[in-house]
């Protein structure tokens, strides 16, 4: 009793020791819940892989790696093979970032230097983030009914008629296939090109800038001997977030890639993609090779887009330092 | 989409007509039959075929109208989709455009275990884009509907598509086919004429509900279709005739087995199913009918329950909902343009609804 009294008269501790800290603001409590949530995601990241595994199974013992060599896509006769669907998501995924690299680098140079207009930096970044916020279905409409016919009309012919020498630009066009959809993917990949760029870019450190240009150097020359090639490592990150991007992108590119399963020199033609496949084919696929099939397909996408995103962030954050922001 | 704002509308009339209190509108009898029996209260689900969904939400609603102690809940998920939840037990009725396949009526426990009804009644038609030709001018037989869809026929002037319409002036243009990138029923009823009426077909494509196309481009859905067709000069493409009326695409006129062209019409899938005798689940091809008027492209679409049904209530309002949907039920397909079941086919739906029982008891009362 007497030891009761004497606590409670005792004044309270100048100095709080951690130990008395975590239960006094229940910081255990706090802990505790957010290492179970952060588990959460790491469960939730395996059940998915698993879920994805086990009913691709039928398909991968039945075709096993053969699957990626064989383009015959057959559910009649279930014979099943990616090689047409990876294909066409290399080849419009590299249109897209041939088309969106050189245009993105050369925005956000043009957004992350101290000099020139300043009067449009600002509309311009809000253009950048509108662009960025557009939903993907959206864009498709736009492309399916504006951009086909513009392709077939006026943009094809023109690469046929000036580039034609190339098998690439070769063959009739009809305004849909591995060309409008590497731009479509472009024009979605490019508000993310940008923005990672610029921050990359914006954190190259002033010093080397300003030592650069006190040495006699242009503003040209400096981002191209200085800046470029100190920020060269993050640019790559941004380049390989954007292909993260176009790869795994679906409905858009399902409108107008002509979702043909073949492989074709010409861009004009008609092709098909990963994603495309699936999102066509999974509500009537009936039976376990041919729903296996389409798990398989979707396996071999998880793995390229997590390779190419755990590569990319790597890479920018080693950069930059934190993590990279999407727009 | 047009369909789904005419069964919108359908059901906006159904719903004045019920307001106005002139309740003839909904339970007119169009078959004169006998009354309808009186669903205990029930909440159904069902799940599957896209291509009837129109017919079934302008029915199901109407039914609801006129007993509101009956819900009907469908979602059109796909057939594939449909047919695995009614195998997982999910849902109360499935609806698929081709009857169960042996493996999958195998996943289900046997195909006596399920009933299977056709409820309604659709038909194809080969809709164009060519400039100069209006519809119904273009005259297809089933040697140049093959040749077109296998790539043996590439241009719009190819000396076999002459023969047939010597007085058009066909362009020199490629023809750019279009076809179903998901899978279909529609799919399925195309595939299977085309394989009726090749042999070519048959053995390098066959038949199924999605298929290993040899020419032409992929579009989502009939109104997918629909619309690569209108975007593309010298396309053509397989649409359900109501998406072709709707839309006031141009379709030809198609050769039929008697040696008629006719221009696809609810109509004439009547004409065609009506020369099938002894359909069933079993056997339920009708493409490339005889007859005079036959449209050539036709087929039914199915709704599957199973016999045995666990929910002495849940079943007998299913049982109730369902032989209302093939007889009174049916004047709701016919303001979609989906063609009205042959009288014969809705006697054997309405013989095999009286197989359904719940604990051995038949759950389906009427006297016919």
């Amino acid at each position: 009793m007497g030891q009761g009294t004497a606590e409670r008269v005792a004044p309270p501790p100048l100095v709080v020791t951690r130990r008395q800290r975590r239960r006094i603001s229940g910081d255990g409590v706090f802990r505790a819940i957010a290492v179970a949530a952060a588990a959460l995601i790491l469960l939730i990241a395996v059940i998915f892989v698993v879920a994805l595994v086990i009913p691709a199974l039928p398909a991968v013992t039945r075709f096993g790696l053969g699957f990626f060599t064989s383009r015959t896509w057959d559910p009649v006769k279930t014979q099943f093979g990616a090689l047409a669907a990876i294909y066409g998501t290399v080849v419009t995924s590299a249109i897209a970032l041939l088309i969106a690299f050189p245009i993105g680098l050369a925005a956000a140079l043009y957004l992350a230097e101290e000099s020139g207009l300043r009067l449009l930096r600002g509309p311009l970044s809000f253009a950048i983030e509108l662009l960025a916020g557009i939903p993907s279905v959206v864009i498709g409409l736009w492309a399916f009914f504006i951009l086909t016919p513009l392709m077939r009309d006026k943009v094809d012919p023109f690469l046929n008629h000036t580039l034609g020498f190339l098998p690439l630009f070769r063959g009739s066009a009809s305004g849909y296939g591995y060309l409008t959809a590497g731009l479509v993917l472009a024009i979605m990949v490019l508000p993310i090109m940008i923005a990672l760029s610029r921050d990359v870019i914006r954190a190259v450190p002033r010093a080397l800038r300003e030592a650069s240009l006190a040495l006699g150097a242009t503003n040209a020359e400096t981002i191209w001997s200085v800046i470029l090639p100190y920020a060269r490592v993050g640019i790559t990150g941004a380049v390989l977030l954007s292909l993260g991007r176009a790869l795994g992108e679906t409905i858009a590119v399902t409108m107008v890639i002509g979702n043909r399963n073949e492989i074709s020199a010409s861009l004009f033609a008609s092709g098909y993609t990963l994603p495309s496949v699936i999102a066509n084919e999974f509500t009537e696929a009936v039976g376990n090779v041919y729903l296996g099939a389409l798990f398989y397909l979707g396996l071999v996408l998880v793995l390229i887009t997590i390779t190419v995103n755990v590569l990319a962030r790597l890479l920018v954050w080693r950069f930059t330092g934190s993590e990279p922001t999407a727009a | 989409m047009k369909r789904i704002l005419v069964a919108v509308s359908v059901a906006a009339g159904v719903l004045l007509a019920a307001c106005g209190g002139n309740t003839t509108a909904v339970t007119n009898p169009s078959t004169g039959g006998p009354t309808m029996p009186i669903p205990p209260q029930a909440a159904l689900i069902g799940a599957g075929a896209t291509f009837p969904k129109p017919f079934y939400d302008a029915a199901t609603y109407a039914y609801n109208l006129k007993f509101s102690q009956v819900s009907i809940n469908y979602q059109g998920v796909g057939s594939g989709a449909g047919i695995q939840q009614l195998t997982k037990k999910t849902v109360d009725f499935g609806a698929s455009d081709v009857p169960l396949k042996p493996s999958e009526a195998a996943a289900i426990g046997g195909s006596d275990k399920v009933v299977q009804i056709a409820t309604t009644l659709g038909t194809e038609s080969l809709a164009y884009n060519l400039q100069g030709i209006s519809g119904g001018q273009l005259k297809l037989t089933p040697d140049t509907i093959a040749g077109i869809f296998l790539g043996t026929i590439k241009k719009w002037n190819d000396p076999a598509l002459k023969t047939d319409n010597g007085s058009l002036n066909l362009p020199d243009q490629d023809i750019r086919v279009v076809h179903r990138s998901d899978g279909s029923g529609t799919t399925y009823i195309f595939t299977d004429y085309l394989s009726t009426v090749s042999a070519d077909w048959a053995s390098k494509v066959g038949t199924g509900k999605s298929v290993s196309w040899p020419v032409g481009d992929g579009a989502s859905g009939n109104g997918g279709v629909a619309s690569r067709i209108t975007q593309t000069p010298g396309a053509i493409g397989y649409v359900e005739l109501a998406y072709v009326l709707q839309t006031k695409m141009m379709q030809a006129a198609l050769k039929n087995h008697d040696g008629n062209f006719v221009i696809p019409s609810a109509a004439g899938a009547t004409a065609a199913a009506n020369r099938f005798i002894g359909t069933s689940p079993s056997q339920f091809s009708i493409v490339d009918a005889p007859g005079n008027d036959s449209a050539p492209i036709s087929g039914y679409s199915w709704i599957m329950l199973y016999k045995d049904q666990s929910d002495k209530t849940k079943g007998t309002a299913l049982v109730d909902f369902l032989y209302w949907l093939v007889t009174d039920g049916q004047q709701y397909a016919v303001n979609l343009h989906y063609a009205k079941l042959p009288s014969r086919m809705a006697s054997y739906d309405i013989f095999v609804l009286k197989d359904v029982s719940s604990g051995r008891s038949a759950l389906l009362s009427v006297s016919s």
